[in-house]
């Protein structure tokens, strides 16, 4: 059954008078679908409306299923973020699968080949036994459904912390290739066939998308918005496409994602400036007796709406059935730009386009931000300090999660996760050509200054894309806030837009789509950890040249950028004082650039052989992962990171805007030179040494670390919380 | 390359057998596979019918399997990876079990490798005890068998670090004279330098290089 309406009563008063009678049932839940947050983007749109969207190389800016770039003069790469954070609160294992489903189908809408998959967690604290069966869950969500599809999960992120213990997010991303001039461009005309093809509709996820746009009530009947997944239709469902679109027998293809039918249909007549009639007996059902209203907005997965061309209505239904696709043919597009639901016979909507894609804006006020709170001196012992901070779950090894993944089906990836800071991606196409993804949220950061830390995530996945040797070329986002009727959470979301867009422009980087997940907060009404994650996407010209980030044994370590005494908001601070505390550092997107256009010279050039950008813990836990993936010697001088700083500063300053690069020892000189001309500041940090230890020089004391005790810290959180006794 | 639906990995080993074989390779739909068409038959890694029941169990039902075997019965090389490795033990074609991973989960990473008495057409050009690299990708890859002794007068392969719980630390197994092999790790992962991560090579060539050689000059 259908819950009470969630439209607020001076919408419902704007629908009177919009029509001059009274709504129908059908048509209020066409409406609630349809102008829920999750659709219409009603209290932020005017917020992102000020995030750059245009470059040269930009194919399709925001607004369709997913947006594109020009990767090469031959090749487009398609992308899409999306949370999925309300039915992964629920019901973890289907809330996540049901994410990577909806994910990759966005991507296909385009006419693309989805060749990677990356998310960004954040998850509860694993010593909380609800918390640990929510990751748990989320986790093999992605993996079991990842997996089958034939999709690689090859790169993402993890966070833990006590705010997501009820409640985490999962932000899921595709990326996928088409050639430029084959991308579906979202044209229907009048008296085109509307054909659904996939999953049969039935009773799972009804008005799932207002379910997101409200805070979770924690009752039973939240369950029945939950979508169940099925991998292997999704999977015959990418078949068949790949096949329709080799043929060239579709003119459109959109998901039935948020609001399902409904929300599908209207959204591409209102694209094209058309109406539609659309029988809703025809629709291929799970169950016999669904309403009316239960076909318009359920939000079955696996199921797509397919438009072909006027005459290969014939091929595409012989390729659906090829592939043991269900379909149903439900109607056409019209001249008269209004939306027309049938049920046997009878009219049961009959809406303007115009009016179910026009909500009434709502008036969303913000309060001032609160400062965060203040940095107290930080001083301990570095070489324990370095231990706490890499048995940190946030800093230490995420292999538990990644191996569970299929990382790499398709062929196309280099390496293995964890041994690159990007993801890279071969083109396997005969060249070497390929792209590099990272995705980076920082929610300690966007919790004490929103602006600063959107600004500093998109720098961090800017950077770890940018230290493979790829050229970033575009941003996507994922905010992540609350509830924007409360004028003091919806403040954090408006000054993570802000800096996001800053940081964009700063970076001269288009953002070519983004979702924007609200109401994230607790049954008290308090807002959870918001946060932005951010997906750069980057060009790599040789996959065979990228740098991994484990010491190879070719010479000294360099630090490119400067190091600022900042350790607000870093990871140190949290362990030691046990909560986020003080400003984050000064985004520097300036440096960021700089830094970047070096690391990509020096990838071309090989005048390096391996490269890891700095992030949480500072540079100490940088060259400490460096040495254990590559069970390599190194001496640290900290006095040369930073010289105004103290030893501890200089080791944990999450200061942006720094690459360690392992320069050939014959090359320092050309790569000095390289560096000067772009106006990066680099110095020889670490020493190569014979022993495997990691030896820190501290005050002219030396202290010793030996690899294995290393490997031991940084794998202690998967190896004590993640598999507990009797777990 | 035979695809069953939820085959997934039939394009990147299409991919390989052309670039590092040199050979011709066409990826075949189940119900059109007719072997006297072609010289060698691989079964491609994925999930095939969604690896409901059993992984492999399903593939192993349909007609394709009949000509699989008469292929086999004339003296056709067939190679099956991972799911197609499932396959052929689920048909009966190949001895033993693949069972659940001993640890439960889905394991995904690059590992060593030792082949044991190579011969016949996919590991012709290997020598005893080689030591290659390749990842392996799979959630029932625990073999299992009553006789190991009737396995061993095959070549077979054997992991250097056991992942996955498998007896004797078997990583692929062969008919006696190995002309049908079947194994979990990815040769098509590892076809191409650039696709191994620093410390691992690309051990997959081993294969593709055997059956371009086999199918050429004999084996």
């Amino acid at each position: 059954m259908i819950r009470t309406m969630p439209l607020a009563p001076e919408e419902i008063e704007y629908v009177r008078k919009a029509l001059g009678r009274e709504p129908s049932r059908e048509e209020l839940a066409i409406l609630e679908a349809e102008w829920s947050e999750h659709c219409s983007y009603k209290s932020t749109k005017k917020l992102l409306r000020t995030l750059p969207t245009k470059a040269p190389w930009v194919l399709v800016e925001p607004g369709r299923d997913a947006g594109a770039i020009r990767l090469f003069d031959d090749v487009a790469l398609v992308a899409r973020i999306e949370s999925h954070n309300h039915p992964s609160a629920i019901d973890p294992y289907n809330g996540a699968a049901t994410g990577i489903g909806g994910i990759i189908r966005d991507v296909l809408s385009l006419g693309a080949k989805p060749v990677l998959l990356l998310d960004s967690l954040y998850l509860g604290c694993l010593d909380d036994d609800y918390a640990r069966w929510l990751a748990k869950g989320i986790v093999k969500g992605i993996s079991d459904y990842g997996n089958r599809v034939g999709v690689p999960t090859a790169a993402g992120q993890t966070w833990f912390a006590k705010t997501y213990n009820k409640q985490p997010l999962v932000n899921v991303a595709c990326i996928g290739l088409v050639h430029p001039g084959k991308i579906l461009e979202g044209r229907v005309e009048p008296g085109d066939i509307i054909v659904l093809a996939g999953n049969t509709t039935g009773r799972d996820g009804l008005l799932g998308s207002s379910f997101a746009s409200k805070p979770l009530s924690g009752n039973e009947e939240d369950l029945a918005a939950i979508q169940v997944g099925n991998p292997f239709l999704e999977k015959l469902l990418i078949d068949a496409l790949q096949e329709a679109f080799k043929k060239h027998v579709l003119r459109h293809v959109k998901d039935l994602g948020g609001g399902g039918l409904a929300t599908a249909i209207i959204e591409t007549a209102a694209q094209n400036n058309v109406g539609f009639r659309v029988h809703l007996d025809r629709v291929h059902l799970r169950e016999h007796d669904l309403s009316a209203v239960e076909i318009i907005v359920s939000e079955s997965q696996e199921r797509m709406l397919l438009v072909p061309y006027r005459d290969k209505l014939g091929e595409l239904l012989e390729i659906l059935d090829r592939y043991g696709v269900e379909y149903s043919v439900i109607g056409y597009f019209t001249r008269s730009k209004r939306a027309v639901f049938l049920y046997r016979g009878i009219p049961v909507a009959d809406l303007p386009v115009e009016l179910a894609v026009n909500p009434p804006t709502p008036r969303r006020e913000i309060n001032p931000l609160p400062p965060p709170p203040p940095l107290p001196k930080l001083e301990a012992d570095i070489v324990d300090t370095l231990i706490r901070v890499l048995r940190s779950p946030r800093v230490g090894s995420k292999a538990w999660i990644y191996e569970s993944y299929d990382w790499g089906v398709g062929g196309r990836t280099i390496g293995v996760p964890g041994a690159y800071d990007a993801a890279v991606i071969w083109l396997r196409d005969g060249t070497l050509r390929g792209f590099a993804a990272a995705l980076h949220g920082n929610p300690r950061y966007t919790r004490l200054d929103p602006f600063r830390g959107a600004a500093l995530s998109l720098a961090e996945a800017y950077r770890k894309v940018a230290s493979v040797g790829a050229e970033p070329l575009a941003v996507l986002d994922n905010v992540n806030s609350g509830n924007p009727e409360k004028p003091w959470q919806h403040a954090y979301t408006a000054a993570m837009i802000e800096g996001l867009a800053w940081m964009a422009r700063g970076l001269g980087l288009p953002v070519i789509g983004g979702n924007v997940s609200l109401y994230n907060e607790d049954s008290e009404g308090n807002m959870i950890d918001p946060v932005t994650s951010v997906l750069v996407v980057g060009r790599v010209s040789d996959v065979s040249k990228v740098f991994p980030n484990s010491l190879q044994g070719c010479g000294p370590v360099l630090l490119a950028g400067i190091t600022e005494p900042e350790l607000g908001g870093s990871e140190v601070a949290e362990i030691i004082l046990g909560k986020p505390v003080g400003r984050p550092p000064k985004p520097r997107p300036s440096m960021e650039k700089r830094v970047a256009q070096l690391a990509k010279l020096l990838a071309q050039e090989q005048l390096a052989c391996s490269a890891h950008s700095v992030g949480i813990g500072g540079v100490l836990v940088a060259l400490a992962k460096m040495t254990i993936r590559g069970r390599r010697g190194l001496e640290v001088s900290l006095k040369t990171v930073c010289e105004k700083c103290t030893a501890f500063e200089a080791a944990f300053s999450e200061t942006p805007a720094r690459i360690l690069f392992e320069v050939k020892e014959d090359k320092l000189d050309l790569v000095y030179e390289y560096a000067a001309k772009l106006g990066v500041p680099v110095k020889i940090v670490a020493m190569p040494i014979k022993q495997e230890k990691l030896v820190i020089k501290i005050n002219n004391y030396m202290h010793q670390i030996s690899i294995d005790t290393l490997v031991e810290a940084y794998t202690w959180a998967e190896k004590n919380l993640v598999r507990p006794k009797g777990d | 390359m035979v695809k069953y639906p939820g085959t997934n990995c039939e394009e990147e080993t299409a991919f390989a057998v052309k670039q590092v074989a040199g050979l011709e390779s066409s990826i075949v739909w189940h119900t059109e596979l007719h072997w006297r068409l072609w010289d060698a038959i691989i079964i491609p890694g994925g999930f095939s019918y969604g690896d409901y029941g059993r992984a492999g169990l399903i593939a192993s039902w349909t007609k394709s399997i009949d000509e699989i075997r008469e292929a086999i019965d004339n003296g056709t090389p067939v190679l099956g990876i991972c799911n197609g490795f499932q396959v052929l033990v689920e048909a009966g074609i190949l001895p033993g079990a693949l069972l659940a991973n001993s640890n439960g989960s889905f394991i995904a990473r690059w590992l060593w490798l030792r082949i044991r008495r190579p011969r016949g057409p996919w590991l012709s050009v290997a020598t005893e005890s080689q030591l290659v690299s390749m990842p392996i990708a799979h959630a029932e890859g625990r073999y299992y068998v009553n006789n190991l002794d009737e396995v061993r007068q095959g070549p077979w392969i054997e992991y250097l670090e056991n992942p996955n719980g498998s007896i004797a630390n078997l990583a692929g197994v062969s008919s006696h004279d190995g002309l049908v092999l079947g194994l979990m790790p990815h040769p098509e992962r590892a076809a191409f330098p650039w696709q191994a991560p620093p410390g691992y090579t690309a051990g997959g060539r081993l294969i593709f290089e055997s059956i371009s050689q086999s199918l050429r000059n004999g084996w």
